[in-house]
């Protein structure tokens, strides 16, 4: 069982940890998820992700590599950009291969082991002050057991010239890992930064990553953040992401997920300051008995805000997606414009859609929109399509391929959308 | 070309089309007229295929096959070109993508090498020319965010594309001025070559002041209830279609 492997690796922690502000933190967060347990399906926010089939498992934290992640690595596609590279495998850094290109020194690209000691003011004056650990059990356990992770500081002022990919693998070669990566970004003012956040396994044996990563947008900062989760084989991912926005901000993020068996995505906006903008855009393509969950959640705290929110699936096989789309707009957040849409194609009769829109309103002078779709594919496309000699196969699949390349195209990187859309054509 | 016996077809039920006779031979150019709801479209769409409808009578033959019995996109392959009433948006498939696609896929069926990709710029530039096509247009996601005009003028140009043995053109003027109306008639006229026929559907005689008809027949209830030359497209612009319900119902009462 998951827990007690859980339970066993934070007094093994704690034994070796050196005392501190960091322990006091992480005991906190400890308590907290002891005190809430595994979420189960009788919580509203899990009603259609299970996670027992994880909970019966063991897992191992382990930071032993076992087999070839360089190959992984060099055959991925993230690899071929002219980029900032940081690999952890099963949640530790893997400096081989991670390559830092970029000459600024004030910029900070490091693990975040690296920022705890070196940079403990910035550290200290971010870490864990948006990733919320009350009521969130998954993020008090990352809190509590942590690994490592990626760190970017952007001073004020600056602009981050290539991307910083931040490359996951999970290598469950040997047997079941659990891996529970940190990533903190702190954008200062008027900077600009790219984020490629990147999952691959590889291996027979499960795993479990529990990620959690913070994004501070002080500002008129700007941050491109795009996830790409292709997690092939027995994988299970529970990602959290959480971007505070200071006024000003604009933040475009896209979520690919192209693999998985289960995953479940949160991703969380909260507007701190006036004229902010944000864009949450995702893609996910599943199959055989994969589930994959996209819970959103914005938070128009302030008057004046921009978010335009749109996830498409395609799935096929017995295969289930989630979508919970949640915005809140504040009382005093007048003039938000807020849009959401869901839309599912599903290519087969077993697959399944759970989607809900969820606005909470506070506010009287809003523009708020939302609208899900469930269906096939356009029979007047299709039909168009084919009266002029195109096959019926062929044509599922241009219009399939235009559907996906629709949200690929919301990443700013050419080389990357052009790879990614091999790779989604190659699923479709 | 074509040789339409006894078509019957129906949709929810509803019967539409009550046995249309019609034959085509090659270079020809057939107008079909009729009021709203006479069955115009619905005779465009079985005959291309659309899987809405379900024949439930009579048959028809394409050079010598049955139409009937091949998929939509092997009566395309085959030579049948249907310019649609509404055509249809479709957002991400660029229109060369769509083009080169639809190109080399009947040449696949009939057994010939993929055209190359220069090869298929250059044949698209001249079409382009011929067709007077704004190259803005074919850059743009297939029909999308075109105006009424643009996207019958785009069927067009698809036509001269893929060059057909047999258009159907389904109301390919309603909601054209003026200067549309020459240039898509222009395109037309531009392909005729003596062996490519057409079925000109028009609510308008109009149209066929730039398109001459060989034939026009007026088809009424699901049935083409009369049949004649150019000049009867003009008597239908002068007095309606009136006169000629009331010779039906006359007929049916007789
Ligand atoms: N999808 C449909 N469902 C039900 N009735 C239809 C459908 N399509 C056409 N019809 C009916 O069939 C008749 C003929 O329609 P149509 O072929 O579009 O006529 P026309 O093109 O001559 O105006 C009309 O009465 C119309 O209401
Ligand atoms: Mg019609």
């Amino acid at each position: 069982m998951l827990l007690e492997t859980i339970k066993k690796d934070f007094i093994q922690y704690k034994d070796q940890a050196e005392p501190g502000n960091f322990l006091a933190l992480r005991e906190a967060a400890f308590a907290e998820f002891e005190k809430l347990g595994f979420p189960t399906t009788k919580h509203e926010e899990w009603k259609y992700t299970n996670l027992k089939s994880i909970t019966d498992k063991t897992f191992q934290s382990t930071c032993e590599i076992k087999s070839l992640v360089n190959e992984l690595f060099n055959a991925s596609i993230e690899s071929k950009l002219t980029a900032n590279f940081l690999v952890f495998v099963n949640g530790s850094l893997v400096n081989e291969l991670s390559k830092i290109i970029e000459k600024d020194n004030s910029i900070v690209i490091s693990s975040l082991a690296n920022a705890r000691k070196k940079h403990q003011d910035i550290f200290n004056q971010h870490f864990g002050k948006y990733a919320m650990v009350e009521g969130q059990a998954m993020n008090a356990l990352n809190t509590a057991l942590l690994s490592d992770g990626a760190f970017v500081f952007v001073p004020k002022g600056k602009t981050v010239v290539h991307p910083v990919v931040i490359f996951n693998i999970s290598d469950a070669s040997d047997l079941n890992v659990l891996a529970q990566p940190r990533n903190l970004i702190v954008v200062e003012e008027q900077s600009t930064l790219t984020i490629v956040e990147t999952y691959y396994a590889t291996g027979t044996n499960a795993s479990l990553t529990n990620v959690v990563t913070e994004t501070y947008a002080g500002k008129q900062a700007h941050v491109e953040h795009y996830k790409i989760q292709q997690q092939a084989g027995a994988c299970y991912q529970n990602n959290f992401t959480q971007f505070f926005q200071e006024a000003d901000t604009n933040i475009n993020h896209v979520t690919l997920t192209l693999d998985g068996t289960l995953v479940r995505n949160n991703l969380h906006f909260y507007m701190n300051g006036e004229n902010c903008n944000s864009l949450l855009y995702g893609l996910y393509v599943t199959d055989n008995n994969d589930l994959v969950d996209n819970h959103t959640r914005v938070d128009h705290a302030k008057p004046n805000c921009f978010s335009d929110e749109k996830y498409k699936g395609i799935l096929k096989g017995h295969s289930t997606a989630v979508f919970n789309g949640k915005i809140m707009v504040h009382l005093d957040a007048q003039k938000t414009n807020a849009y959401q849409r869901n839309q599912n194609i599903l290519l087969s009769d077993d697959a399944t859609v759970n989607t809900k829109p969820q606005l909470e309103i506070f506010a009287d002078d809003v523009k708020c929109t939302h609208g899900a779709t469930v269906g096939e594919l356009d029979e007047e496309s299709m039909f168009y399509l084919r009266s002029r000699g195109i096959p019926e196969d062929v044509a599922r699949k241009l219009l399939l391929t235009a559907y996906a390349v629709d949200i690929a195209e919301k990443i700013k990187i050419p080389e990357l959308v052009e790879l990614l859309e091999q790779k989604i054509d190659g699923k479709l | 070309m074509l040789e339409i016996k006894e078509l019957k077809a129906e949709i929810e039920g509803k019967k539409i089309l009550n046995g249309i006779n019609l034959v085509v031979k090659p270079g020809e150019v057939h107008a079909v007229m009729g009021p709203n709801g006479a069955g115009k479209s619905t005779l465009s769409a079985v005959l291309a295929g659309r899987a809405d409808y379900a024949v439930t009578g009579g048959e028809v033959s394409f050079n010598g096959k049955d139409l009937l019995d091949m998929t939509p996109e092997d009566r395309a392959r085959e030579g049948v070109f249907l310019a649609f009433q509404y055509p249809v948006e479709i957002p991400g498939v660029s229109t060369t993508n769509f083009l080169k696609t639809a190109i080399n896929e009947k040449r696949k069926y009939l057994g010939l090498e993929p055209m190359e990709a220069t090869a298929f710029l250059k044949f698209m530039r001249e079409k382009m020319e011929l067709m007077e096509m704004d190259k803005a247009l074919t850059s743009r996601s297939l029909n999308e965010g075109f105006s009424g005009g643009e996207k019958k003028r785009n069927e067009v140009f698809q036509m001269a594309m893929l060059e057909p043995k047999l258009t159907i053109m389904d109301e390919t003027d309603s909601g054209l001025d003026i200067d549309a109306l020459r240039l898509v008639s222009a395109g037309v006229n531009k392909l005729k070559d003596g062996e490519r026929s057409f079925v000109v559907i028009t609510h308008y005689q109009r149209l066929l002041d730039y398109i001459v008809p060989d034939f026009v027949h007026v088809l009424y209830k699901g049935r083409i209830v009369k049949s004649g030359d150019a000049s009867l497209a003009k008597e239908l612009e002068a007095k309606g279609y009136d006169w000629i319900k009331a010779e039906v119902e006359q007929d049916a009462n007789a």
